[in-house]
C-alpha cells in the first residue's frame, strides 16, 4: 500500500554497512517481479479478461425466457416497483458489488487513468469471487471531480448491493468515501483506507497482547500520512488510544498543529489537518528519529525503500518495540534488520515474510458479511468487528511473534470474519435482514465454497482453458 | 482570515475564551511576524496574485514597528492560556481610514486576523472581531470592513454569519 505522502525527512549519514545479501535480495526481487509482469501480460493476452457473466438459472430452451424475460418478468418488476427493497431478493443485487475507480492512484503506478486500471479491477473482482463468493463488477469510470465521482456512484447504486472504491488518490478518497457513505443506501468501502487500517489494527491488537501492552498506554508513531494511516489513527482513537501519545510523521517531519504547512492542510486535506490538531501531545517536532524516541509502536505505510527506517530508529524506541513496515512491494525496513535492531515483532505487507498485513484477509469477508444481511452501510464499528475477529482467529490458532495474523492459507478465517461483520451489522440496526451468527457462518462457508467448486468445475469441463506455458505463448504472439 | 473553519455550528453560551487579548507591544514583534507570514502564506493558496514576496519578513517587521506607533492602527495580540501562557497565539490588525466621499467618514479595516489552529473553532475569532470592532469604534470608525482573498470561503462565511456583506470588490488582472 505504498502511499503518496510519506518518506520521513532523512538527514545525516547512510548506514555504515549494507549487508551484501540485502542488495542481492533487491536484485532478485526485481528479476522475480519483472518475470511475473511479463507472464501476466502474456496470460492477459491469452484469456482476454479475467471474469465473465455466467447464468445462474437453468435455461432448458428458449421457452424459459418467458420466465426469465418477458412476459413473466414484468410481474417481478412490478413487485420491486411497489417495494424497492425487494430488489435485494428478486434479483442478484444482494450479492453484486461494483469495484469503482477513477484510476487516479493505481497500485504504485500513480494516476494511470480508468482504462489502465481495468486489469487491476478485474483481478480484484476475481479475488472477491474466489475468497468471498461476491459477484464484483470491475467499473473504472471517468470522473474529473469528486462531485462527478459521487454523482456516478449515486447513479449506479440501484444495481448494486455494495460499492468497493479502489485506487483513488489521497486526499480526495476521504471526501468521496465519507460523502458516498452518507448518500448511498448500501455499504461503501475503500480498501486503501478501511481494509489496510483494519488488518493493521488486527495485527497490532495481537502484537500488543504478546508484548503485554495496553492500547491505552502505548506511544505510537505512524510513518506516512496517506489513506491507510489516517484511518488507522481514527480507529486507534476509537479503541481508546491516547491521541497525545500518537505522532504522525510524513515527508515534512512530525505532523503537528503549528507545522508550517498546517493552513495549507486545512484547505486541501482537512482529514490530515484534524490529525495534526489532535495528535502529538507534548509538541514534538523534527523527523522520524525524534518521533520514535521511546515509542512502543511504529506503523509505517510510506515509501517502498528498505532504508526508510534504520537500525538507529528502532534502537531509539522503547524496549521490545512493535514495527509494522507495510510499504509494498518493498518494506521500509527488511524484517531481519528490524529484528536485529531489537524489534520484538515485525509485520510487513508481504506474503514471503511472517505476519503479512493483508487487505485480502478483510475485504472479501467484510463484503460477504454485509451482503448477507443486506446492510445499509459500513460504519467503523463494523471495520473494528472485522479487525477483532481477524485478531481472535490468529489467537485461536496460536499467537507468536511470527503469527500475529492469520495467513491466507487459514481459509476458515474468511467465514468467521464474514459472520462477525454480519452480526455486528445486525446489532447496529443497519441490517435489512436478520440472521444469527451461526446462520451467517454457514452461509458464508457455503457461498465461499461454491465459488471454489465453480472455478474448479469450469476448469474440469475445459470451459476455462488450461493455463498455457510461457513457451507455448511465446510462439503464439500475434503480429 | 481563518479564525474559524469548516463552518460547523458553534455552541457557545459565553464560553470561556481560551486567550487573553491585549494591545500588542513592540516586544511582541518577533512573535507576531511569523503569525502574519502564516496568514499571508495562507492567502497565497487562494490566488497567484497573492504570492508572498521574498522580503515579506522584513516588510512585516517594519510595518508592525511603524503601526504600533501609529494612532490610526490597532493591533491586538492574543496570548494563550495554560501551557501557552505568555505565548502569542494569534493577533488582529486593523487600520482606520478616511472615506472622503462617503459617510460614515471613517472606516476601520481589518487587514489581518490569524489564530494558531488549536485556538480555532472555540469562539476566539468571534471575540477578536468584537474587540477589534470596539477598538475601531473608539477611534472614530463608523463602519468596520474586512479585507481578505476573494476565494477564501472560510472568511466569507465567518463574516457573513456576523452581519458583514460585500460593499466593494477588488478585481485584478496581471499586466506583466
Amino acid at each position: 500500500m505504498a502511499e503518496s505522502s510519506s518518506a520521513p525527512v532523512v538527514e545525516g549519514k547512510e548506514p555504515k554497512r549494507k549487508p551484501r545479501s540485502r542488495r542481492s535480495t533487491d536484485a532478485r526481487e526485481k528479476r522475480k517481479t519483472d518475470a511475473l509482469g511479463r507472464r501476466a501480460v502474456e496470460l492477459s493476452q491469452f484469456y482476454q479478461g479475467k471474469v465473465e457473466i455466467v447464468p445462474k438459472v437453468p435455461i432448458r430452451s428458449l421457452a424459459d425466457f418467458a420466465l426469465w424475460y418477458t412476459p413473466g418478468i414484468a410481474e417481478v418488476s412490478r413487485a420491486i416497483a411497489a417495494d424497492p427493497e425487494r430488489s435485494f431478493d428478486l434479483t442478484g443485487r444482494w450479492n453484486t458489488i461494483a469495484i469503482v475507480t477513477d484510476g487516479s492512484r493505481v497500485l504504485g503506478l500513480g494516476d494511470i487513468g480508468p482504462r489502465a486500471a481495468l486489469p487491476v479491477m478485474e483481478g480484484k473482482a476475481l479475488l472477491f469471487k474466489w475468497l468471498g463468493g461476491v459477484d464484483a463488477v470491475p467499473l473504472p469510470i471517468v470522473a474529473k471531480t469528486p462531485e462527478a465521482f459521487l454523482a456516478t456512484l449515486e447513479s449506479l447504486a440501484p444495481a448494486f448491493g455494495g460499492i468497493n472504491l479502489e485506487d483513488i488518490a489521497s486526499p480526495k478518497c476521504f471526501g468521496i468515501l465519507e460523502e458516498a457513505q452518507k448518500r448511498l443506501p448500501i455499504p461503501v468501502w475503500h480498501d486503501d483506507q478501511l481494509g489496510t487500517a483494519a488488518s493493521t489494527i488486527a495485527g497490532l491488537l495481537n502484537a500488543l497482547e504478546l508484548t503485554n501492552r495496553s492500547i491505552r498506554e502505548v506511544r505510537t508513531v505512524l510513518l506516512g500520512a496517506g489513506a491507510a494511516n489516517l484511518v488507522t489513527v481514527r480507529l486507534l482513537l476509537t479503541l481508546g488510544h491516547d491521541p497525545s501519545r500518537i505522532s504522525v510523521v510524513d515527508q515534512k517531519g512530525i505532523l503537528h498543529a503549528e507545522r508550517r504547512d498546517v493552513d495549507e492542510l486545512m484547505l486541501h486535506n482537512p482529514w490530515k489537518y484534524k490529525v495534526a490538531l489532535r495528535t502529538n501531545g507534548g509538541g514534538r517536532t523534527g523527523d522520524l528519529a525524534n518521533a520514535l524516541e521511546g515509542a512502543d509502536v511504529l506503523l509505517a505505510a510510506s515509501t517502498p525503500d528498505p532504508n526508510t527506517i534504520r537500525t538507529e530508529h528502532i534502537q531509539a524506541m522503547a524496549k521490545d518495540p512493535i514495527v509494522f513496515a507495510l510499504a509494498n512491494p518493498v518494506p521500509e525496513i527488511w524484517p531481519e534488520v528490524a529484528l536485529q535492531a531489537g524489534a520484538a515483532i515485525v509485520a510487513t505487507g508481504r506474503s514471503d515474510f511472517p505476519n503479512q498485513v493483508n487487505n485480502s484477509l478483510i475485504f472479501p469477508a467484510v463484503f460477504r458479511g454485509v451482503l448477507d444481511v443486506r446492510a445499509k452501510s459500513i460504519p467503523d464499528e463494523i471495520v473494528l468487528a472485522a479487525a477483532r475477529e481477524l485478531a481472535a482467529h490468529a489467537r485461536d490458532v496460536g499467537l507468536s511473534p511470527t503469527h500475529i495474523l492469520p495467513t491466507m492459507e487459514e481459509l476458515d478465517v474468511f467465514p468467521h470474519v464474514a459472520a462477525a461483520v454480519g452480526t455486528s451489522a445486525v446489532q447496529l440496526g443497519i441490517a435489512r435482514r436478520h440472521l444469527s451468527h451461526d446462520e451467517l457462518l454457514e452461509r458464508a462457508r457455503a457461498m465461499m465454497g461454491r465459488s471454489t467448486r465453480l472455478v474448479k468445475a469450469l476448469a474440469r469441463a475445459k470451459l476455462t482453458p488450461k493455463m498455457p506455458s510461457a513457451k507455448a505463448l511465446g510462439g503464439k504472439k500475434d503480429q | 482570515m481563518n479564525a474559524t473553519n469548516e463552518g460547523s455550528p458553534r455552541s457557545h453560551e459565553e464560553p470561556t475564551i481560551p486567550i487573553h487579548l491585549r494591545p500588542a507591544r513592540p516586544a511582541d514583534i518577533p512573535a507576531l511576524v511569523p503569525l502574519l507570514l502564516r496568514l499571508k502564506r495562507l492567502n497565497e493558496e487562494f490566488d497567484p496574485l497573492l504570492k508572498v514576496r521574498d522580503d515579506a519578513e522584513t516588510q512585516a517587521n517594519e510595518i508592525l514597528r511603524a503601526q504600533l506607533a501609529d494612532p490610526k492602527a490597532v493591533i491586538l495580540a492574543a496570548e494563550g492560556i495554560g501551557a501557552d501562557k505568555d505565548k502569542v497565539v494569534g493577533f488582529v490588525r486593523a487600520l482606520v481610514r478616511e472615506r472622503p466621499f462617503y459617510t460614515p467618514e471613517w472606516e476601520g479595516v481589518i487587514v489581518d486576523i490569524y489564530l494558531l489552529p488549536l485556538y480555532r473553532r472555540r469562539g476566539v475569532g468571534d471575540y477578536l472581531l468584537r474587540e477589534i470592532s470596539a477598538a475601531l469604534k473608539a477611534k472614530g470608525a463608523g463602519v468596520v470592513t474586512a479585507e481578505f482573498p476573494a476565494q477564501n470561503e472560510i472568511a466569507i462565511r465567518f463574516y457573513a454569519k456576523r452581519g458583514f456583506r460585500p460593499i466593494q470588490l477588488l478585481h485584478a488582472r496581471s499586466v506583466t
